[in-house]
């Protein structure tokens, strides 16, 4: 089976590494339009914010069977012949054709931005990346065009390298994809706390430049905001234009079913340039799941073996998580105004002046959307939740807190404060009323006891507190103890 | 060997036994040995008794760099073994009525020699098994090995070391050329800034190894990876260290989050990895894919939380100026179809911060068994010949072949796995007869009931023992054995420390050891020499075996161990006549790795979860584990009154907000099922384990038996099982005419 990849991100080379572990004799060729070697996208904000370097950023290498043409992109598809042309005017025969070609950062059309002056920059490939990052060392004010994800994961980013950054964002609120007013009004107050200013409900008239160089937004009411830097984190376009040239049907991405097959069974598309029915979501993590199903996919038809009946479920891949320190936003599910639709249990936590924020969906037993901001741990938990599909305790409101530290597991108390029977010696499973009788058996020193119980003879960790114990002991409390008769014979057992 | 006491079941087996008679000290003074019990072997001194109503032994801490003196209450009641109501004193055969009947030595060892013999002549020689264990001695493990190989001829012989250290050895002998639990002695932990323990138990498992982490907790710098809060887990409360609590069966990911946090923040040691190592580009673009806020949706540990433990690390690791960093692996992370993977992860971690071969630093399995260190060096593992040679090795087999005395072709090759050569027992093309030396396969294998099964389709099943447990209970013939005070010979500690087991009292009338019940059944088979009963001289053998291999002893020997009281650690190769003996080797990795290239080596791993994972009929995960006060699956402990009282039933601990939804309040009998089988435990309610999970110690059989439920998908690379993590559900027993079932513990044994 020849199998053509277009396109080597993040998506593009899992498909090949998972269809190569089940399809060891697949005949796979990779064109890469970017020269260097595949890179994890989803870091490029870390990059930017001096966390990570380029090195951390590299993919595993694709499996030595793999023919990887990087530096070559694909031209032309002829569907009729099966081929592939590449730049390089090489001509690629496939018995399946993978389209994993991804996105472009969007660029607003707005007075100023067309063209583009010096200092303004999209963040999407490992370029613009080395270009903001560099930006940084000019820049004093940066502002940042979009408060989704990526943007919000770049102000913070900038901020962390000593940039004086705000968010501007044309929607009603930050994050209006996932969070609703409430949970939004948390959010902006932990940005604040950061130092970042927010400018949310409003889109600018224009881009101001000066000399060629980007110098401010100014807003239709006449209000400017200057900057020496403007990041556009304003989503994405998929990029269909091979698809839509070879007559494969194409929406907003390449329509593709449950499979990833398009509008022609031998050719597919995964990630970012798909369009599948339920939505592409932008995130990684949908983009491998598509990956892999789609490798079952390709070493089925290589093996002929008929489609399972049952439709594998996957993992969940919804899961939204803001990368940045300092600032928690974890939402999946049904969030924001979904959830609000009256036929699911939703329970929250509102404490938005402490930038906090915890709602939790719930429905048949189990979790099916929560947003988290603000809440610490309890994300982590309500993620295992979720994609778990854990059930539900019986009520949904202990999912919002975590026990604070002496609720949960207790500390250990005084000895002398302790109950009789609570266990001092734990290696020898010696109580503290055992202690107390040896004692009254005449036992002083920690040796004496070590004799009559072995308290202290297994890790010795409980030492200071059997001299705790005698101590007090001495101090006259011991003088109420009955002789314990039977403390030794118990103890020595 | 292991099991619960005399059930009812067991009535009929042992009732025709004759009372034990009291057994009688050795010597008038007292002998140095060690405890009976686990890994960390803590040194004793025995003396025999003068009240005729206590056991024949006192037992008294010695000091010793391990323990320290210290011994937990398994070893101080160890004794009370020595005297087990139900001691095994008769070779059991069963008759044509079913039951096991005492029967002369002779008897029963001529049945054995015959069915051998006669299922080898119809079936061929591979018609016949041999199950070892991690308890016998060195003596006893080297002689086994050496009785399948050159005896039976079959290729298949395992043991149940490979349910306890199967996926460390083979992490370790990829990663670093050699599989010695601990690298280093235990007490250079001590000096270590901060130890990073993954899936051990510590405090329960082995307590007194504990005081060696009191440097680390004073630093800060005790991190314990744990599903749940354990006892170890909380020795670092109190700011004395980090527990990071994920969820079960993804400690894996844990480890390469940790790692891409190195990377990314620079803090790897650059030099090491240039001058030591191999495959480290290829280990860091595979956990560029794992930054912690993805690793925090699969794992359940916040991001903030991982960033702050590699940090934590790296600031004890030496490149960074730190006093020292161990790694530490136990079977929470190792007994699982992942566990050869996390103990790689755990050693490129180790290699990333460069800390094999350097001060109170290095990559470590705590290994679990008495002598699970040994236990895996002297030829009773499949593909394995002794000193640690492969059994597929030419020149292997030459040498092992030449002290042997046989031709190397007529070697067999290697054989399966445990969990493999359990599923082919009693089925076509597989073994017909089984013999099963230092186990209790029926508690302390995977899927109990399909264990059971097997065990019922063989033609032969012969346990070797020393009181009726469960898989006895099953056998046609049983063999009463010595047991740890009535036998000499050797152990491996934990360090590769190999350590002198002494007799302190004379076995009872009619008992014999297992030299003795090799050489007997070898002579029967045609082989009268080379099985000598002597464990000194089976020692010297095992040394000459040994020598030129990995796990060299050949510098060894009973006399020289006497003579040096601290012991020594192997590789200790004997040199040229004239020359010094060889001091042992306390620590490797100082000049290199015994690799092809002297480098360590880095292998890219990646997390793929449980077998057994959650769904909507199971959505809880089992977690099974150890107490402090029994030892496996309980042959020994269950027949201590003190251990008894403390730990009388097996349990389930379940969270509050689990407990609350189905309804289940603490001391509660409670139903765990799997795809697999069902327990009735009582509920244990108590925070310290995460809401999805539920954790059973597997001490116990019958009803409250936690391998009933657990499953016997293995490790890819090892064959070790997935014990520690599958797929349950919980909810309250049913009442059965008002009358609550039992955990299986006899009255006799309180």
């Amino acid at each position: 089976m020849r199998v053509v990849v277009v396109g080597y991100g993040m998506v593009g080379s899992r498909l090949v590494e998972e269809l190569v572990a089940r399809c060891p004799d697949a005949d796979v060729t990779v064109l890469g339009a970017e020269p260097h070697q595949p890179y994890n996208r989803v870091l490029l904000g870390e990059l930017v914010a001096g966390r990570v370097d380029e090195d951390s950023l590299a993919l595993p290498a694709a499996d030595g069977r793999v023919a990887v043409r990087r530096g070559v992109a694909a031209v032309a598809i002829d569907r009729a012949a099966r081929t592939v042309t590449c730049d390089d005017g090489a001509v690629v025969p496939y018995d399946a054709l993978v389209l994993a070609t991804g996105a472009r950062a969007r660029v607003p059309e707005l007075p100023g931005l067309h063209p583009s002056p010096l200092g303004v920059h999209p963040l999407r490939t490992l370029a613009d990346a080395r270009s903001v990052a560099d930006a940084v060392t000019t820049s004093v004010r940066a502002v940042v065009l979009g408060g989704g994800v990526l943007g919000l994961e770049v102000a913070c980013a900038l901020t962390e390298r000593g940039m004086d950054a705000a968010v501007v964002h044309a929607g009603p609120h930050l994050m209006d994809r996932q969070l609703d007013a409430a949970a939004s009004e948390a959010l902006e107050h932990g940005l604040r706390r950061l130092g970042i200013a927010v400018r949310t409900g409003r889109p600018p008239a224009a881009v101001l430049a000066r000399g060629g160089r980007v110098s401010g937004l100014r807003f239709p009411d006449g209000d400017e905001l200057p900057t020496d830097l403007l990041v556009l984190a304003t989503g994405t376009v998929p990029e269909v234009g091979l698809a839509a040239a070879a007559g494969l049907a194409v929406g907003r991405g390449i329509v593709v079913d449950g499979d990833g097959a398009t509008s022609d069974p031998h050719v597919y598309a995964v990630g970012d340039c798909a369009q599948p029915a339920e939505g592409s979501s932008g995130l990684v993590a949908q983009g491998w799941e598509q990956a892999r199903r789609l490798a079952e996919v390709l070493a089925r038809g290589a093996a002929a073996v008929p489609r399972p009946r049952t439709v594998d479920a996957g993992a969940a891949t919804d899961v939204v998580r803001l990368k940045a320190h300092g600032l928690e936003v974890v939402t999946m599910g049904l969030t924001g105004a979904a959830t609000t639709a009256g036929k699911h249990r939703s329970v929250r936590l509102s404490d938005p002046s402490t930038g906090r924020h915890v709602e939790v969906v719930v429905a048949g037993g189990a979790v099916v959307g929560a947003t988290c901001v603000g809440a610490g741990p309890v994300a982590a938990d309500l993620t295992a939740a979720y994609t778990r599909r854990t059930p539900v305790p019986a009520d949904p409101a202990h999912l919002l807190l975590r026990p604070v530290r002496g609720a949960g597991p207790e500390p250990e108390p005084s000895v002398t404060l302790m109950p009789d029977r609570a266990t001092v010696c734990r290696c020898n499973g010696v109580t503290k009323g055992e202690l107390v009788r040896a004692w009254g058996d005449g036992a002083r020193t920690p040796a004496d006891v070590a004799r009559a119980t072995r308290a202290t003879t297994g890790c010795g960790g409980c030492t200071d507190a059997v001299c705790g114990l005698l101590d007090w002991l001495a101090g006259g409390e011991g003088d109420r103890v009955p002789a314990g008769v039977g403390a030794l014979a118990e103890a020595a057992g | 060997m292991s099991g619960s006491p005399p059930t009812s079941t067991a009535a009929d087996a042992t009732a025709t036994l004759s009372t034990v008679t009291a057994p009688t000290a050795v010597r008038g003074s007292s002998v140095d040995t060690h405890c009976p019990y686990c890994a960390l072997q803590c040194a004793m001194t025995l003396t025999p008794a003068t009240d005729v109503a206590a056991p024949p032994v006192t037992v008294a801490g010695r000091p010793f760099p391990t323990s320290r003196g210290g011994l937990c209450q398994k070893g101080w009641t160890s004794a009370e073994v020595l005297r087990a109501p139900d001691r095994l004193t008769s070779p059991l055969l069963r008759g044509a009525d079913g039951k096991q009947h005492p029967v002369t030595w002779d008897q029963a060892l001529d049945h054995v020699a015959d069915r051998v013999r006669a299922l080898q002549d119809a079936h061929g020689r591979d018609a016949v098994a041999v199950f070892g264990g991690g308890g016998l001695t060195n003596e006893k493990a080297y002689l086994l090995g050496k009785f399948a190989r050159v005896v039976l001829r079959t290729p298949f012989i395992d043991y149940n070391g490979r349910f306890c250290m199967a996926s460390a050895a083979a992490g370790a002998n990829r990663a670093l050329g050699v599989d010695r639990g601990l690298p280093f002695p235990l007490s250079d932990v001590g000096g270590a800034q901060a130890v990073l323990l993954l899936g051990s138990n510590l405090a329960e498992t082995m307590p007194p190894a504990t005081a060696h982490l009191a440097a680390a907790r004073a630093a800060g710098g005790l991190v314990v990876v744990d599903p749940r809060h354990t006892a170890t887990a909380a020795l670092t409360d109190g700011g004395q260290g980090v527990h990071l609590q994920p969820v079960p069966g993804t400690d894996l990911v844990v480890l390469l989050a940790l790692l891409h946090v190195l990377w990314a923040e620079g803090l790897v040691d650059a030099g090491y990895l240039e001058q030591r190592v191999t495959g480290a580009d290829e280990v860091r673009r595979n956990v560029a894919l794992w930054w912690p806020e993805r690793a925090e949706q699969v794992c359940g540990v916040p991001a903030v939380d991982l960033r702050r433990t590699a940090r934590l690390l790296a600031a004890a690791a030496p490149v960074h100026g730190g006093r020292g960093l161990v790694v530490l692996t136990g079977r929470g992370v190792e007994q699982s179809t992942q566990g050869t993977a996390t103990v790689t992860a755990a050693i490129n971690l180790a290699l990333a911060l460069g800390l094999p071969g350097r001060p109170s630093s290095g990559y470590g399995a705590v290994t679990g068994q008495g002598n699970g260190q040994g236990g895996r060096e002297h030829g009773q593992k499949a593909d394995q010949l002794p000193g640690y040679r492969r059994i597929d090795d030419p020149a292997a087999r030459a040498h092992v072949a030449a002290v042997w005395g046989v031709d190397p072709d007529e070697l067999p090759g290697p054989g399966v796995p445990a969990v493999e050569l359990l599923r082919r027992c009693g089925r076509p093309g597989g073994p017909r007869a089984l013999l099963v030396h230092g186990s209790n396969l029926l508690v302390s294998a995977p899927d109990a009931d399909r264990v059971r099964e097997r065990l019922q389709a063989l033609d032969l099943l012969v346990v070797c023992d020393v009181v009726p447990s469960e898989t006895a209970l099953l056998a046609d013939v049983v063999l009463p054995v010595t047991q740890w005070a009535e036998e000499e010979g050797t152990t491996t500690s934990l360090e590769g420390r190999v350590l002198r087991r002494r007799r302190a009292l004379e076995a009872p009338d009619g008992v014999r050891s297992e030299l003795e019940v090799l050489h007997q059944l070898a002579a029967r088979l045609g082989v009268p020499d080379g099985f000598p009963t002597d464990p000194a001289q089976v020692f010297d053998e095992l040394a000459r075996a040994s020598a030129g291999g990995v796990a060299d002893y050949s510098g060894l020997s009973h006399a020289r161990l006497d003579a040096d009281a601290d012991a020594l650690h192997w590789p200790c190769p004997a040199g040229p006549q004239g020359t010094p003996a060889h001091p042992g080797t306390p620590r490797l990795f100082s000049d290199g790795f015994p690799t092809a290239d002297g480098r360590a080596r880095m292998v890219a791993v990646d997390h793929h979860g449980p077998a057994d994972d959650l769904r909507a009929d199971a959505p809880v995960y089992l977690v099974t584990g150890r107490v402090l006060q029994h030892y496996q699956s309980g042959a020994q402990t269950h027949r201590v009154p003190a251990l008894e009282a403390a730990q009388p039933e097996p349990y389930v601990e379940l969270h509050p907000l689990l407990a609350h939804r189905i309804g289940v309040d603490d001391g509660d009998l409670v139903e765990v099922s799997s795809a697999r089988g069902t327990a009735l435990l009582t509920a244990h309610v108590t925070p310290r384990t995460r809401p999805e999970v539920v954790f059973v110690p597997f001490h116990w059989s019958g009803q409250g038996s936690a391998n009933r439920l657990t499953v016997d998908a293995t490790d890819p690379v090892s064959g070790m099982p997935e014990f520690k993590v599958c797929a349950v559900d919980v909810r309250p027993a049913p009442v059965r005419d008002g009358v609550a079932p039992v955990g299986a513990v006899p009255a006799g044994a309180r």
